[in-house]
């Protein structure tokens, strides 16, 4: 068709009225159905680290604690037939010391009480933007992380990588998310024994980044940069030749 | 030309990652596993497929000194509906290709077939050029996608065979483009036969 001033403001008008027209009536009809999809999604996750079925399991009291600049939400998940059965306690907790390779990760993590003695009963990666097939290896279900802290109680865990002496085997290649993983899993104990009322607050993880956001985001960055001096030594022994860590290092200076 | 050639084309003689080199970056975003790959190249189908037939079915309405801009508002807001609506109602696929259909916006490959092909044939034409160039995209960035994941993490298709030994070079993005470059050669090589 030719172009003329009229016709090519008409249409250009026309097309994005209409558009954007239909774009809000899709979110319109759209948006109660995502949301509810969504905590759908979440609370499945909930009876999921807690190993506890769908059908005789609800989620109970809800209680939202501010670590730092985060939030730790903690729900208790009760039996459907008697409220006052505490199935466990599901901890929706994100990394706030350390950051992922691409950004912070975001985890719940599932405590169950039996006679007295606390275990993790499960772990689920909620949010994560780790490379795949390195970092993106935390979602998948047995890995090393989850595996070496499985059924054991956290009060007897080290809140790192085996490297540093740590209770937890870290990814192949991504001790960087695997370091994330550990602090966000330290972070939600940290949230479970706030609702429990057992927190010595001295020792609350992120209580040195709690003065602001750009401080923490900032301790998050140098502490990147730091652990890319160490990873070049010891990523060799495993697997990578001396010209992959060199890559290695420029990608990750780069984040 | 034949209606069947349509489809072959874009699978060999036009395909869009080794032959047009369009789509570079979600070709060397997503191939670091090949079921990723494929994941993005089935989205970009489903989404090239309609946004041809749309394209097409406007074309004559659009004078031709803003069709570019046209056709980005027709397909950014196709997307952005389509990726609301798997949301919604399918949230099993969304799981599982969710993450691809936001890119798929600033792919040019969509952008390119709007302009190159649909803008200038049929509906039904242009929807089979969306089968072909799609179907040619999803099975080069799956090739890709299976090559680094060999090489780099020692699986295919998430089952692992060689874990632990593999350089890791080929899962982070300068082994992208060096699979990318080699396949390219190997490509171009036996397509001009």
């Amino acid at each position: 068709m030719k172009s003329s001033l009229k016709n090519m403001v008409l249409v250009l008008f026309t097309i994005t009225a209409v558009s954007a027209l239909l774009v809000g009536l899709v979110d319109n009809i759209t948006k109660d159905t995502i949301a509810a999809t969504e905590l759908n999604a979440k609370n499945i996750a909930k009876f999921e680290v807690l190993n506890a079925a769908e059908s005789e399991a609800v989620v109970g009291e809800e209680q939202v604690f501010a670590i730092g600049d985060f939030e730790v939400v903690v729900s208790t998940v009760v039996s459907k037939s008697d409220s006052n059965i505490v199935k466990g306690y599901a901890v929706e907790a994100p990394s706030i010391t350390r950051s992922g390779y691409g950004g912070r990760i975001k985890l719940m993590v599932g405590f169950v009480e039996e006679a007295g003695n606390v275990t993790i009963s499960g772990v689920k990666v909620l949010a994560q933007s780790e490379t795949p097939g390195l970092g993106a290896n935390m979602t998948q279900p047995g890995n090393a992380l989850e595996k070496s802290i499985l059924k054991k109680n956290p009060a007897a865990l080290t809140f790192e990588v085996k490297k540093k002496n740590g209770s937890f085997d870290s990814l192949t290649g991504s001790t960087i998310s695997s370091r994330a993983y550990v602090n966000a899993v330290e972070t939600a104990y940290a949230g479970y024994l706030k609702a429990k009322g057992e927190l010595d607050e001295t020792k609350v993880v992120g209580a040195d980044s709690a003065s602001g956001a750009t401080n923490s985001k900032r301790a998050a960055e140098s502490e990147v940069v730091e652990e890319v001096a160490e990873d070049v030594d010891t990523a060799s022994g495993a697997t990578t030749t001396e010209e992959c860590q060199m890559e290695n290092n420029v990608t990750e200076e780069e984040k | 030309m034949g209606k069947l050639q349509l489809i072959t084309r874009g699978i060999l003689k036009e395909n869009p990652t080794f032959a047009l080199i369009l789509g570079m970056c979600p070709t060397l975003g997503v191939t670091s596993t090949a079921i990723n790959g494929m994941g993005m190249g089935v989205a970009t189908m489903a989404v090239l497929i309609l946004s041809n037939m749309a394209i097409s079915l406007i074309k004559n309405l659009i004078p031709s000194k803003v069709r570019i801009p046209a056709f980005i508002v027709v397909i950014a807001s196709f997307v952005t509906i389509i990726g609301m609506l798997i949301k919604a109602y399918l949230p099993a696929l969304d799981a599982s290709l969710g993450v691809f259909i936001p890119l798929i916006v600033v792919n040019c490959i969509i952008l390119g077939r709007a302009e190159a092909f649909a803008s200038k044939n049929g509906v039904f034409d242009s929807a089979l050029d969306g089968v072909g160039i799609g179907l040619g995209f999803t099975l080069s960035l799956t090739v890709i996608g299976a090559v680094r994941e060999v090489l780099g993490s020692g699986a295919i298709f998430g089952f692992s065979f060689a874990a632990d030994v593999m350089p890791l070079l080929f899962i982070l993005a300068p082994g992208g483009f060096l699979v990318l470059g080699y396949l390219m050669v190997v490509f171009n090589k036996i397509a001009k036969r």
